[in-house]
């Protein structure tokens, strides 16, 4: 359980302190500037021990979050839940910041006194959150709003309210991917995964009940018969999932016995599915170093880029100032370093090459084959509605040693 | 932070607050409270502002109700008198037809901390225990929790305690989960919640229900059942095997835990087990988020203990990134060190050596470090590498490299030829005294086949008056000795004049007695010197670091998924190190004071140590005497301590009595509210009447003084004697360094 939990800005200087357990003191909030934020010295550990208390510390930007405690927890949860709290607030107010934070101060309290209670977490949903905290502040209600809120704190179904109506239903899925690589400097992949996403933003009304389907191995090669035809299609048709993990809202007992994923959507933007692949990935870029070291003074750097994906696809947002690359191209950068002259004879640490991009395709190879929806109650059917399907690779620790 | 003019701003906050104006208007009447907040959370005091916040409480504004509760159980505990006001406005709410507004104020109601709650918030409890919201029956199943921390020793509620049982059956699942920890806490001095088979299975049912924080909560309870037969273990690993593969970090860990706890009598299902953790135990060790990771990594290191080869196909997945933070990557390649076997050496220790000339000086001493360990098992390999890293000539670098070499060649004495080969040269790089220790130690032991040995030396000691460090010279003077024996011509002037100048000049003690026992060692003749100096080598297999027997898996089970693969075993037990050794010293020293009782003419010395306040060494006073002048006197001085530990009667009695303070009465170790009263005489005939007051699990020592003749003076002195005392009973200190600082302290003149 959870203490207390405190956020600083980059000086130390405390803009939200909340303790919910006693045996946490005033005092612990300065224990931890002094030790941690103010230490010279870099950061030994995220977890740090100061008078036998735990301080448990995330860093979002230049805002520090804190959870305190006495007690010998289990860690993993303490980090998630600060994460969650992360997670929460940026949902609510975008970037973590020292201003939104300030500006916003109360809805933290709120949010801090609704997903924690005596240091355990509680219902942690952001959807569910909304009906719970009211930052405009409700007034006295309605009959209608009251008897709401009652049927959502009595519910069975935690993430969704009853009742919702939109003139157009309207669905849009984003598989998010982040490509992580660390590459020898003879081209040799040392390791690589993708861990991705795929957020859901449902404007759909009722009670819908969603059926979503994509190229994973193992349904494919159940259904073994349309795999001629779709291998044709596309060079590589299905997908090996190494782990995957769902939003509560989806029927875990039906993936287990059919793979198939089934739910009700919380209303608005979640995060359906989170998963990791570590086979046959596409890697997007291909970074070719070679630096020579010419004499003492000078370093002549010539940095190729490689990319490999359709011709057809563009990547953006690429770091080296290379705006626009299109597929298939060939790019180089040649730089000559001159080097202060020292009277060391150090050694020059080569730091690796790391990259930034954006592509437009999820390099796992994950696609998405079918989203249905169905609501018996109300008047629409599946085609009804709008659905929109992106994809976006992004790199995560891209790195490639030379 | 103590703020500047804060008086004035509480002013003008209570002007606002209590302004009919702002009070009509709603939205300027919240922002007045929202600023009140504010000025909260920056830390200034506005308990002041009690009075008027009670007052804003009465609202229906439910943002504005929020911030006042969160205002009242922040202060509540400074103004229990003015808080019973809002007790009211809460008890109120807690029927209001609207389910939020009921939990709310339930929930505010039962943190408020203040004593004497208890019998007014009972009521809401149960009643919302029973309420058809499940928002209002999370927080009184947790209110039935806060009660019990009120209420302290007091008997558990067993009506309460079956009731939370029964709504262990409660469709919600958070309500579900919060009774379990209720009931945690309730039943804390029995041993918990009690686990039996209904229970259980009921639990493995639900675990589908959960979110992934009561899913962790619930896997952790469930280490406590008890299985009976063996079919019972595999239908419960068979229930919840999906968990083992959850995508949520803390589910993982307590799956493990769970697993590898079961299965304690199944050696083969734990390998089956942690065969498949692998992955998710991977996966959480490469995670996006660094803290995950560190997490990951410690407790990577815990399978490793008892399956040193359990990773070792996955090396690469431990390799650094450039952006992982330095505590990340210290594990990871202590991680890489303990996976090493014959075939992934070849590029472990190639990673390594990339790492060696990192930017971050430890860092690249933390990779020569464990290079070094590798040596021991591959030590042609990596003596190449160290040697090649010595041509970067870096001071950091060097130091580290001469060091690993020491220990290297303490335990593989097959080295050593190699090793003295590398060595000419490197004493230019080496700067810091660790360093040169290794490199001076090395040239003394193995100087024979180094061949300008005695020069190298010759120069340590020609600048030895700039060494400032004691442990340098020392090992020098051995070193020196040492070589003398294998190369005498050589060394014969200069280990005169190093023993010249030790003797002579030297100013620190204890080298320059070590420079006399080599001195009178040499008069007695060579042999004599050999038989010293150079005495048998101890086993080096007999070193404690040079290798450990891998432990069971049951051996760290239990403490996986706490904070102890975090911390280590070593520190987490000086965390939690308390009483006994504290106990050890003090009353070690309350056999001094015994000692110093036996001669009276020493203890009347003592009693003029302890400056102006001049206890008197022997005075009675019987507990009936004592009672009556405590209830005479006023209370003259009443301080608050930190106390962070059980209190022994025996200790406190023997260091009272070490300053001349007797004890009258001292309540049993380990009661609820720990009493202790004490007095003493000074020698004019003062009395001073002393009580101790520390409840449990607060944190905190209260001590009342009570005084017969008042002198501020004398009082105040006498407060510092028993402070200092409290404070070094709570820190350990020995006794006799804490009368010293208590005599110096108390003698102004």
């Amino acid at each position: 359980m959870i203490g207390g939990l405190f956020i600083y800005n980059h000086k130390g200087e405390v803009l939200i302190s909340r303790v919910y357990r006693d045996d946490i003191g005033r005092n612990a909030v300065d224990a931890f500037r002094v030790n941690v934020i103010h230490a010279r010295q870099q950061v030994r550990s995220p977890v740090t021990n100061i008078a036998r208390t735990s301080f448990f510390h995330v860093k979002r930007s230049n805002i520090w979050l804190a959870a305190v405690t006495k007690q010998n927890v289990n860690a993993a949860m303490v980090f998630e839940f600060l994460y969650k709290m992360c997670d929460v607030m940026t949902s609510y107010f975008g970037k973590i910041s020292e201003e939104n934070i300030k500006n916003n101060f109360v809805l933290i309290y709120e949010l801090l006194d609704e997903i924690l209670d005596f240091g355990y977490p509680q219902n942690s949903e952001t959807g569910a959150l909304k009906t719970f905290i009211t930052q405009q502040g409700i007034k006295s209600q309605t009959k209608e709003e009251q008897s709401q809120i009652t049927s959502q704190v009595t519910g069975q179904i935690g993430w969704r309210r009853e009742g919702i109506k939109y003139r157009r239903n309207e669905l849009f899925l984003d598989v998010l991917e982040s490509v992580n690589l660390l590459m020898s400097p003879q081209g040799q992949v040392l390791s690589a995964h993708v861990s991705g996403r795929v957020v859901m933003k449902s404007y759909l009304s009722g009670m819908p009940e969603c059926k979503f389907g994509m190229n994973d191995k193992i349904v494919i090669e159940k259904q073994g018969k349309g795999t001629a035809d779709e291998s044709a299609k596309s060079g590589k048709q299905s997908i090996a999932i190494d782990d995957c993990t769902f939003h509560q809202c989806v029927r875990l007992s039906k993936f287990e016995s059919e793979r198939s994923i089934s739910f009700i959507p919380p209303d608005g933007e979640y995060e359906l599915m989170r998963y990791r692949t570590t086979k046959d990935i596409i890697l997007p870029f291909r970074v070719i170093p070679l630096v020579r070291e010419v004499g003492r003074t000078k370093l002549e750097v010539k940095v190729v880029i490689k990319s490999n994906f359709k011709p057809s696809l563009l990547a953006q947002k690429i770091e080296v100032k290379i705006k626009r690359m299109a597929g298939m191209k060939e790019s180089q950068i040649s730089a000559e370093i001159e080097l202060l002259p020292t009277n060391d004879k150090k050694k020059w640490a080569r730091p690796p090459i790391s990259m930034n991009f954006e592509v437009p395709f999820a390099p796992s190879g994950l696609k998405v084959r079918y989203l249905k929806v169905f609501e018996p109650k109300l008047n629409y059917s599946d085609h009804d509605v709008i659905k929109w399907v992106r994809y976006i690779g992004r790199s995560g620790i891209y790195e490639t040693r030379c | 932070m103590p703020y500047y003019g804060s008086e004035e701003t509480v002013k003008e906050l209570r002007r606002s607050l209590s302004n009919p104006n702002v009070q009509a208007d709603r939205l300027r009447y919240r922002n007045v409270v929202l600023k009140v907040i504010r000025f909260m959370s920056q830390g200034l005091d506005v308990s002041a502002l009690f009075m008027e916040m009670v007052k804003a409480s009465a609202t229906v504004d439910i943002v504005q109700k929020k911030l006042v509760y969160l205002y009242m159980c922040t202060y509540a505990a400074l103004k229990p008198n003015l808080a019973l006001l809002a007790i009211n406005t809460l008890r109120k709410d807690c029927t209001d037809p609207n389910p939020m507004v009921r939990g709310l104020a339930l929930r505010s109601m039962c943190s408020l901390r203040m004593p004497g709650i208890s019998e007014y918030i009972q009521q809401p409890v149960l009643n919302g225990l029973r309420d058809k919201a499940s928002y209002v029956r999370r927080a009184a199943v947790l209110g039935c929790a806060k009660m019990q921390t009120f209420q302290g020793d007091t008997e558990v509620d067993g009506a309460v305690v079956n009731e939370l049982y029964a709504m262990l059956r409660d469709l919600d699942p958070i309500v579900m989960v919060n009774c379990l920890r209720a009931l945690e806490e309730i039943l804390k001095h029995e041993g918990g919640v009690v686990i039996n088979k209904p229970i259980a299975h009921h639990l493995l049912n639900r675990m589908k229900d959960l979110d992934h924080w009561g899913q962790s909560e619930v896997l952790a309870f469930l280490v406590r059942y008890k299985t009976r037969t063996e079919d019972e273990v595999f239908t419960i690993l068979n229930l919840l095997d999906s968990f083992l593969k959850s995508g949520q970090p803390n589910v993982v860990m307590a799956t493990t835990k769970l697993f590898l706890i079961l299965s304690e009598d199944f050696p083969n299902v734990q390998m089956d087990i942690l065969e498949r953790v692998k992955g998710p135990l991977l996966a959480i060790c490469t995670s996006e988020y660094h803290e995950l990771c560190f997490l990951g990594l410690c407790h990577t290191r815990e399978i490793l203990r008892s399956l040193p080869g359990h990773f070792s196909g996955h090396y690469k997945k431990f390799f650094c990134t450039y952006s992982d933070p330095n505590y990340i990557k210290y594990q990871k390649m202590e991680i890489l060190r303990d996976l090493v076997n014959d075939e992934n050496v070849q590029q472990i220790l190639e990673e390594l050596q990339t790492y060696c000339t990192d930017v971050s000086v430890e860092l690249a001493q933390m990779a020569i470090l464990n290079i070094g360990r590798i040596a021991r098992t591959y030590s042609e390999r990596c003596v190449v590498i160290l040697t090649g890293l010595l041509g970067l000539k870096q001071e950091h670098i060097t130091s580290a490299v001469i060091q690993t070499f020491r220990d290297l060649v303490w335990l593989c004495p097959q080295c050593t030829v190699t090793v003295c080969q590398a060595l000419p040269g490197c004493e230019e790089n080496i700067q810091d005294s660790e360093g040169k220790q290794a490199l001076i130690w090395l040239l003394g032991m193995h100087g024979e086949q180094v061949p300008n040995a005695p020069y190298v030396l010759e120069e340590f000691v020609d600048s030895l008056k700039m060494e400032t460090s004691a442990t340098v010279k020392l090992e020098l003077l051995t070193a020196m000795v040492r070589l003398f024996l294998s190369r005498p011509a050589e060394c014969q002037d200069m280990l005169g004049r190093l023993l010249y100048y030790v003797i002579e000049d030297e100013l620190d003690m204890a080298v320059r007695d070590r420079g006399l026992l080599y001195y009178r060692l040499l008069q007695q003749g060579v042999e004599e010197v050999k038989r010293v100096v150079c005495g048998p080598r101890s086993d080096p297999s007999l070193d404690i670091i040079s290798g450990q027997a891998n432990e069971t898996v049951n051996a760290w089970t239990k403490d996986f998924n706490t904070l102890i693969p975090i911390y280590g075993q070593e520190q987490w037990d000086r965390l939690t190190a308390q009483k006994g050794d504290s106990l050890e010293i003090l009353q070690l020293s309350a056999v001094k004071s015994d000692e110093t009782g036996t001669n009276p003419e020493q203890r009347e010395e003592m009693v003029l140590d302890s400056g102006s306040v001049r206890l008197k060494t022997s005075a009675h006073l019987s507990a009936e005497q004592f009672e009556e002048h405590w209830t005479r006197l006023e209370a003259a001085k009443v301080v608050t301590l930190d106390w962070h530990k059980d209190p022994s009667p025996d200790a406190i009695q023997s260091a009272f009595q070490f300053v001349h303070i007797q004890s009258v009465a001292i309540s049993r170790r380990g009661a609820q509210l720990w009493k202790a009263y004490l007095f003493a005489r000074n020698e004019t005939g003062s009395l001073f009447l002393i009580e101790l007051l520390i409840a449990k699990d607060k944190g905190d020592i209260q001590v009342t003084i009570k005084q017969e003749n008042s002198s501020e003076e004398l009082l105040n002195n006498f407060t510092t004697v028993v402070k200092s005392i409290i404070q070094a009973l709570d820190e350990r200190l020995d006794l006799e360094y804490i009368s010293v600082a208590a005599g110096e302290e108390c003698s102004p003149n």
